[in-house]
């Protein structure tokens, strides 16, 4: 019987030490959080971070960032529940804990010379928040870019003094809300009935999709009936995590372990393993 | 690398005793109420070989119920892994196949320290299943009653006299640090050794190909219904999962104890309906339905193909404490039976 010598740098559950450095509320539930790592860090779009709150627990949640500061983290949370409850209940100033980055990161090479289209829902704009700044920084070798976003009213749309900025980048932001408030001029529907304000080549284009499962599968199918190739149309999934390394269980479905084998998939994979 | 001896039985509580000088000894005892457990040995001769069908398995050893991983007081955080060197002696064929499997799981893309370091502090111990209990079908699957590699320490018993292999440095060592007591394997002792292994291998009472089951639920033949039936038998109680030697899933918990703060994980069972609960109380397998097949898919169809191994080493232990009696073994004979049935179809049709 081997035994395996040890190959680890170190414990991978062991969380580091960060500070919050500021907090800005973006709707009436999500807020908007940078910290300051104690150490240097280095992630991809679309990764996720194991944040936690000692005496309460740890949840995943995705970078909303680029890491242009190696000792900057943005991180955009959504109070739902208890940890993340006890996130909000941290002023600046206070310590937040945090492990990773974890799973795949977005293709973003993906989106050299192509048509890109970023489709959102809800919080779901977090870590495309993330793709977008790297589109920006990457603007000369990308083509269109376009942004359709969906929320459940106006004022949960997250980041709105941004998209100034964005639309000065060439971005066509497109929004969408389920109910309208005062005031309200853009689209009242779902994200996939906005297809017809975007101009793209479909079947050259690639597609990063986050939001919930209802909206993903929706988009996914549009896009592929558009025909845009299986393996262009991104999206990233949503699962219970508690490890975030493949070990908990937590997450697995279909044979895939969403924490380390995504939570990026695409179309292709997504059918593939019957993941949506 | 194996390398074999023969150990008197009346030598074995001295060898015992010197291995328990450098490690904690842990083995089978009888306590008063009847019960079996795993504990450090305090008096040699109180090691109850006799063991029932359902002992408890090493998992615990490895991967405790509930351990401490992290301590925080103020703002230092203090790991809690345990690196007490271990001997745990009496375990059987299946279980050191399932560790050797857990090995692959914990130890390979992202290294569970906690399970490394009391992994790499343990040695195993085993003896081969002369009289294999009527729920084992470790046989078909190859993981027992006898192992032919890849053990630490395997003793065959030959009635006055054990036949000792060691399979790995740290096996080799314990035994050739009191060479003195062990003497060179004679044609008679082989002989024996044979004759054992073929009549426990005459005495197995399921006869069960798990290859077979597997290649039936891939190629679509066994339908939801059939999954149906099974799932709405569960109790949902768990013990199948808590009683798999490879069964693995883990919650983790924060407990808070005055100013100190402790981080523990703790078995959890995939059976559970809030197992993948989502924020906002959404539950990708609500239906128990899911959650049955989950656990048979994973165990069947994705270990084979992502570890190439089942995920059941055959120790039958799910079959002892299911109070639904729908365990591996049983739903695995369904399986087998739907397949007779319709190779009796098609015999028929021709
Ligand atoms: C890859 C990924 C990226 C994500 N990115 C983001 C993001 O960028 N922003 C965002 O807002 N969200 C994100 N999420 C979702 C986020 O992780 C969940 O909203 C979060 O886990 C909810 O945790 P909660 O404890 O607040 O919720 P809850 O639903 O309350 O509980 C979640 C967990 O806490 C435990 N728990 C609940 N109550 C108790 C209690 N009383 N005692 C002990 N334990 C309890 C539950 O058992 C459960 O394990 C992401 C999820 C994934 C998978
Ligand atoms: S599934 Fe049942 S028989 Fe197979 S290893 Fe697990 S407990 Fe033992
Ligand atoms: S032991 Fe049987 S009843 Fe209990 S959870 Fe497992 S399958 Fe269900
Ligand atoms: S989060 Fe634990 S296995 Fe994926």
């Amino acid at each position: 019987m081997k035994r395996r010598s040890s190959n680890r740098k170190n414990n991978i559950y062991l969380p580091i030490k960060g500070r919050i450095e500021s907090i800005v509320p973006l709707t009436e539930d999500v807020n908007f959080y940078r910290i300051r790592s104690e150490k240097p860090l280095s992630y991809g779009v679309g990764q996720f971070f194991m944040v936690s709150v000692w005496g309460y627990g740890e949840v995943p949640i995705s970078v909303c960032s680029l890491p242009e500061k190696p000792e900057i983290l943005e991180l955009s949370i959504r109070k739902v529940g208890f940890v993340t409850n006890a996130i909000h209940r941290l002023k600046e100033g206070d310590e937040l804990w945090f492990r990773g980055p974890y799973g795949r990161a977005f293709p973003m090479e993906l989106s050299i010379n192509r048509d890109v289209i970023l489709i959102a829902g809800g919080i779901g704009l977090a870590p495309l928040r993330a793709a977008i700044h790297w589109l920006i920084k990457h603007r000369k070798k990308v083509r269109h870019i376009s942004l359709l976003y969906g929320a459940k009213t106006p004022s949960q749309l997250l980041y709105r003094e941004e998209f100034t900025q964005w639309e000065k980048e060439g971005i066509k932001v497109v929004l969408t809300v389920d109910s309208p408030e005062d005031g309200w001029t853009a689209n009242i529907g779902v994200v996939t009935t906005l297809w017809h304000h975007i101009d793209v080549d479909f079947k050259r284009a690639v597609a990063y999709i986050c939001g919930p499962p209802v909206m993903i599968n929706a988009s996914m199918l549009d896009l592929y009936r558009f025909g845009m190739p299986l393996s262009n149309i991104i999206t990233t999934l949503e699962a219970h995590m508690k490890c975030g390394v493949g070990k908990c269980g937590h997450c697995y479905a279909s044979e895939k372990y969403i924490c380390t084998d995504g939570p990026v998939f695409s179309y292709e994979e997504i059918k593939r393993y019957r993941l949506l | 690398m194996s390398s074999e001896w023969i150990l008197d039985k009346n030598h074995l509580s001295y060898w015992l005793r010197q291995l328990r000088k450098e490690a904690d000894l842990i083995g089978p005892l009888r306590k008063p109420g009847g019960d079996i457990v795993f504990e450090s040995i305090e008096r040699i001769h109180e090691i109850f070989l006799d063991l029932p069908a359902l002992i408890p398995g090493p998992k615990e050893f490895l991967f405790p119920q509930y351990e401490k991983l992290f301590n925080k007081r103020d703002s230092k955080v203090e790991e809690l892994s345990i690196k007490r060197k271990r001997v745990v002696f009496g375990v059987r064929s299946c279980d050191v196949s399932a560790v050797r499997l857990l090995d692959r799981f914990f130890l390979d893309r992202f290294e569970d320290p906690f399970y490394s370091n009391r992994r790499a502090n343990t040695l195993l111990i085993s003896i081969v299943c002369n009289n294999p209990e009527p729920t084992c079908f470790c046989a078909g699957i190859g993981t027992g009653p006898y192992l032919r590699e890849d053990y630490d320490i395997q003793l065959t018993d030959l009635g006055e006299r054990y036949l000792v292999q060691a399979a790995s440095k740290q096996g080799i060592r314990a035994i050739k640090a009191y060479s003195f007591i062990f003497s060179k394997p004679t044609r008679t002792d082989y002989d024996d050794q044979f004759e054992v292994q073929l009549s426990a291998m005459a005495r197995f009472q399921k006869r069960i190909s798990l290859e077979r089951v597997r290649s039936m639920i891939i190629t679509g033949k066994v339908r939801d219904t059939f999954w149906e039936k099974v799932a709405t038998r569960c109790f949902e109680c768990g013990g199948c999962v808590y009683e798999c030697p490879l069964c693995t899933c883990f919650t983790v918990i924060d407990r808070v104890f005055g100013d100190e703060i402790e981080r523990a994980r703790i078995w959890d069972a995939c059976l559970f309906k809030g197992f993948t609960r989502l924020a906002g109380g959404v539950l990708p397998n609500e239906r128990m339905v899911m959650r049955t097949k989950r656990w048979y898919y994973h165990k069947l169809v994705h270990y084979p193909e992502v570890i190439g191994s089942f995920g059941c080493v055959g120790c039958g232990r799910c079959t002892i404490v299911c109070p639904a009696k729908i365990d591996m073994a049983t739903v695995a004979i369904k399986i087998k039976a739907l397949a007779d049935n319709e190779e009796k179809i098609i015999e028929q049709k021709e």
